[in-house]
C-alpha cells in the first residue's frame, strides 16, 4: 500500500526529513506526518501544468472524497446484508454471492477505519467542551487527549488513503532495469555508468538483490548499455517511477575547453513476470551460442559462454554473457527476454490508463525527459512533479535523496490514482 | 560474436613502455618464447590488451576472453565485468604483473583457460580444475538439467523421497554431474566411479569444497577392465548418468591443442565408432538399475540411432525411451529405462522359446 509504505520506511529507518512543498505562494506539508523537523529542505520549483501534491487534510476537505467514502460504506452495508440474508433465502446466484463476499472482505478494513475515524471525530468534539473547563488540570488533560485524537485522526486518514489505492498487477513483481546511453557520446556513457551505479546503490539501500545481466562498457570507463535483474519487496513498485530519459548538464571529464555539455541516458524498468502469469512457447525461440558450429560436445572446449535468445514472432532479443556457465547465461537471458515480452504485453493494457498522467510508466515514459542532473547548480530536478533536491553527489549514491525523490513520485502517482477514483482529473483546483 | 570490447585505452602502451618494440616483434614470435615483462608499470586494461594481441598473433583461440578471464582471476573475480571499473585503469603492482605474465604464458602454450586459472563454473557450482582431468562442457549442464527434471517427475519435489534414491555416475571426471545432482537434491545419494586416479582425487576434492562428501561415494574403477567391481558396489540405483568418452578415434587427431595436449584422452576417445564405453555401460545398466530405473547418456550426435538399434538387439532388459537435443539442436542425449522383469512361471515358459 503506497502511502503507508512510505511512512513506514521513514519510521523504520529513523529517516525523518522535513519536507516542504512550496507550491506557488502556498506552503503545504506532504502526505507524511512528520514529527521531527530535520536535516534537509526540499524545494519544488514552479510546478508543471499546475500539478501539486495535496496534504491529507486538503484531501479530506474535499467533498468528492467524503462522498466516495460514503458510497463505499453504503456499498459495504448493502453487500453485507445481502451475504447474511441470502444464506437463508437464496435470492442470488452462487457467483453473485461470491462476488459480494469478496467485496465485503475487501471493503471491511476500509469501513472499519472510516468508522474509527468517525468515533475519533466525536471524541474530539467532546474534549472541546473540557478545554473550556475552569480547572487548569482538567484543561491540561483535555489538551493531551485532544492531541492524541488529532494524532489518531491523522493516522486513520493516512490509512484510509492507503486502502483506497488499488495494487497494480505488476506491483508485486521483481524487475529488470535497463540503462542505455543516449545523446552525448562518451560523456553520455560515463553518466550511464553513474546512473547504473546509483540504482545498484538504491537496491543495496533497500536490501534488494542486484544481478547484472548485460554490461557493455565503453573505452574510458563508461557504459553503453547494461541491464540488471532486481528482486526484493516492492522493488518494481518503487523503481517503476524511474523509467524515462535522464539528462545531465555538466563539464565532462573529456572536455578540454571547459564547456558545459548536455547529455542523456534512458532508464527502462520492466516488471518480471512469474512463471505462472506469463508463458513463452519454446518453439518461438532461437538460441544462439558460440558452440553452434562444428560438432560441439567433448570435441570443443570454449570459455565463451554467451547466450543470445531471439523471440521469433516479435524479434525481441535478450542476451547474457555475465556468467562462466552457459546454462546460467541462458537462464539470465531468458529472464530478461520474459521481462521484455511481458512489459510489451502490459503496456498495451496500461498505456490507455496512464495516458493522461504526469507520472508516466511504460513506453511513453521512456521517451520523455523526466529528470535533470545539473552539476553546476548541484541540483536534481524531476520535471514530472517539479521537485528539486540539492547535492548531486549524494543523490547518485542512490540512498536518502533518491529515496526522497522516489517517495514524492509515488505519493504524486497515488494522488493521481485517487483523483481518478474520485472522478477528479482536474488537479489544478483545490 | 556480440561480445563487447574492453580494449582500447591501451594505445598509449607502446609509447609508455621503455622496452623496445622489437621484443614483442617478430623475433620473439619466431622464438616462440613468452613476451618479456614490461619494464614500467601498466594498468590492467593495458595488460589485457597486450596479451590479447599476443594471443591473436600466436593464433591462440578466444584471445580476448582468455586475457579477460585471467585478469579477472587475478582480481579474485569471475568475470572482468564484475571487476570494479576503476581498478582496471589503475597500475598493477609488480607482483600482479608478474602473475599475469606467468598465467598468460601458460595460456600461450595452449593450456585451456580453465586449467590456467584452476577453476570453472558448472551450473551453479564453481569447481576446481586440474590437468588432465576432463573440463566439463556446457552440453553436460543440460544433461544434468534433464536428469533433475526427470527425478522431479519420478519423486516429486519432496526431499524425503530422495533419501530412497541413489544415482550412479560412470566417468565422473571433476565430479560436475554427481555434485550438481547432490546440490540440487539435498537428500539424494550418489556413487561416482572413474578409471583415472586423478579424476577420483579431483572429484573428492570438489566434493569436500562443496560440503557434499557425505552423500557421495567415489571409487577408482575402470568399468572396461573390471565391470564386476562396479556391479558389486552399485545396485538398485534409480538413475545411471554418464558423459562417457564418445569421440570417434579417427577424430582425436583433429582436436584443438587445448584438448589434445592437456586433457586425458581416455576421457574423450570412445574407440572406432565412439561406442566402446557406451556399450559397456549399457550392458551393465540392467544390473545397476532398479526396476524402471533410467540411464541418461551424453553422446555424439551420430550415436542415438546407433545406440537404439544396438540396445534392441543386445540388451533386452533396456527400453530406449527417447533422444533429446542440446541447446544448438543436435541430438545429444539418450534416455533408456530398465523394463520390469515379469516374475513367476510365465517368465520361465517365455524363455524356453
Amino acid at each position: 500500500m503506497g502511502f503507508k509504505t512510505n511512512a513506514n520506511i521513514y519510521k523504520n529507518r529513523e529517516l525523518r526529513i522535513y519536507k516542504t512543498f512550496v507550491t506557488g505562494n502556498r506552503q503545504t506539508v506532504g502526505f507524511h506526518h512528520h514529527r521531527f523537523s530535520g536535516a534537509r529542505t526540499v524545494h519544488t520549483g514552479a510546478p508543471l501544468l499546475g500539478a501539486r501534491l495535496l496534504s491529507v487534510e486538503e484531501l479530506f476537505a474535499r467533498g468528492s472524497l467524503q462522498e466516495y467514502l460514503k458510497r463505499l460504506e453504503a456499498e459495504y452495508s448493502e453487500c453485507l446484508t445481502l451475504v447474511n440474508h441470502s444464506a437463508m433465502e437464496e435470492r442470488c446466484s452462487e457467483e453473485e454471492l461470491r462476488a459480494k463476499r469478496s467485496r465485503v472482505s475487501l471493503l471491511a478494513p476500509l469501513v472499519q477505519s472510516i468508522r474509527e475515524l468517525d468515533t475519533k471525530h466525536k471524541e474530539i468534539t467532546e474534549t472541546e467542551a473540557l478545554l473550556r473547563d475552569e480547572d487548569p488540570e482538567l484543561q491540561e488533560l483535555a489538551k493531551l487527549e485532544r492531541d492524541g485524537c488529532l494524532h489518531d485522526i491523522q493516522d486513520l486518514r493516512q490509512k484510509i488513503l492507503d486502502l483506497l489505492i488499488p495494487e497494480e498487477e505488476a506491483d508485486l513483481s521483481d524487475l529488470i532495469l535497463e540503462v542505455t546511453a543516449g545523446v552525448g557520446g562518451q560523456e553520455a556513457m560515463l553518466f550511464t555508468n553513474e546512473v547504473f551505479d546509483m540504482y545498484h546503490g538504491f537496491a543495496q539501500h533497500h536490501g534488494w538483490s542486484f544481478d547484472v545481466l548485460e554490461h557493455m562498457t565503453s573505452e574510458i570507463g563508461g557504459l553503453r548499455h547494461a541491464s540488471a535483474s532486481i528482486s526484493g519487496p516492492e522493488s518494481y513498485k518503487r523503481l517503476k517511477f524511474e523509467g524515462g530519459v535522464h539528462r545531465v548538464q555538466r563539464i565532462p571529464k573529456t572536455e578540454k575547453q571547459g564547456r558545459m555539455h548536455t547529455s542523456t541516458m534512458t532508464v527502462a524498468v520492466l516488471p518480471q513476470p512469474t512463471e505462472i502469469s506469463f508463458t513463452i512457447n519454446p518453439k518461438d525461440l532461437r538460441i544462439d551460442t558460440m558452440r553452434a558450429s562444428g560438432a560441439g560436445g567433448q570435441s570443443v572446449n570454449t570459455t565463451d559462454s554467451a547466450v543470445r535468445i531471439v523471440h521469433l514472432p516479435t524479434g525481441v532479443v535478450a542476451e547474457c554473457q555475465q556468467e562462466r556457465s552457459q546454462l546460467k547465461n541462458k537462464e539470465k537471458a531468458m529472464k530478461a527476454l520474459r521481462a521484455k515480452l511481458y512489459s510489451r504485453k502490459l503496456e498495451e493494457v496500461t498505456s490507455k490508463r496512464y495516458n493522461q498522467r504526469k507520472v508516466q510508466i511504460g513506453t511513453k515514459g521512456r521517451s520523455e525527459k523526466i529528470r535533470t542532473y545539473n552539476f553546476a547548480q548541484d541540483r536534481i530536478t524531476d520535471h514530472r512533479i517539479g521537485m528539486t533536491v540539492h547535492d548531486v553527489k549524494s543523490f547518485l549514491l542512490g540512498e536518502e535523496l533518491l529515496e526522497e525523490m522516489n517517495s514524492s513520485l509515488q505519493e504524486f502517482s497515488n494522488q493521481e490514482t485517487l483523483m481518478e477514483l474520485l472522478g477528479e482529473n482536474d488537479q489544478g483546483g483545490s | 560474436m556480440w561480445r563487447r570490447s574492453l580494449g582500447a585505452g591501451c594505445r598509449l602502451f607502446g609509447c609508455r613502455s621503455a622496452v623496445p618494440q622489437g621484443i614483442w616483434g617478430s623475433s620473439a614470435v619466431r622464438a616462440c618464447s613468452a613476451p618479456v615483462l614490461p619494464a614500467l608499470s601498466i594498468t590492467a586494461l593495458q595488460a589485457m590488451d597486450s596479451w590479447r594481441k599476443h594471443f591473436e598473433e600466436r593464433g591462440v583461440p578466444e584471445p580476448e576472453e582468455s586475457s579477460h578471464y585471467i585478469m579477472a582471476h587475478l582480481f579474485g573475480a569471475k568475470t572482468i565485468q564484475s571487476v570494479e571499473q576503476g581498478k582496471l585503469t589503475e597500475f598493477l603492482s609488480r607482483e600482479e604483473t608478474e602473475q599475469m605474465w606467468k598465467l598468460c604464458t601458460r595460456r600461450l602454450s595452449r593450456m585451456p583457460v580453465q586449467y590456467v586459472i584452476e577453476e570453472w563454473d558448472f551450473r551453479d557450482l564453481t569447481l576446481k580444475m586440474r590437468p588432465p582431468v576432463f573440463i566439463p562442457r556446457p552440453e553436460t549442464e543440460e544433461l544434468v538439467e534433464l536428469v533433475l527434471t526427470d527425478l522431479e517427475t519420478m519423486c516429486g519435489t519432496e526431499d524425503a523421497l530422495d533419501a530412497l534414491h541413489t544415482c550412479v555416475e560412470v566417468g565422473c571426471g571433476s565430479g560436475a554431474i554427481s555434485l550438481s545432482l547432490l546440490r540440487s537434491r539435498p537428500q539424494l545419494k550418489a556413487i561416482a566411479v572413474d578409471q583415472s586416479q586423478q579424476a577420483v582425487d579431483l572429484t573428492r576434492e570438489n566434493a569436500l569444497r562443496l560440503g557434499l562428501q557425505d552423500r557421495l561415494q567415489i571409487h577408482h574403477i575402470d568399468v572396461m577392465k573390471d565391470p564386476e567391481a562396479a556391479l558389486s558396489l552399485c545396485t538398485r540405483a534409480s538413475a545411471l548418468v554418464s558423459n562417457p568418452p564418445y569421440l570417434f578415434s579417427e577424430d582425436m587427431s583433429k582436436l584443438e591443442p587445448e584438448i589434445l595436449r592437456f586433457e586425458d584422452p581416455s576421457a574423450l576417445d570412445g574407440g572406432e565408432d565412439g561406442l566402446n564405453v557406451i556399450k559397456q555401460i549399457l550392458t551393465m545398466a540392467p544390473k545397476i538399475l532398479s526396476d524402471h530405473g533410467r540411464a541418461y547418456l551424453e553422446v555424439d550426435p551420430r550415436h542415438p540411432s546407433l545406440i537404439q538399434q544396438w540396445v534392441e538387439v543386445n540388451v533386452k532388459e533396456l527400453r530406449y525411451v527417447e533422444t533429446r537435443h542440446d541447446i544448438t539442436g543436435r541430438p545429444r542425449f539418450c534416455i533408456l529405462q530398465k523394463r520390469e522383469l515379469i516374475q513367476g512361471p510365465r517368465v520361465g515358459s517365455g524363455l524356453r522359446n
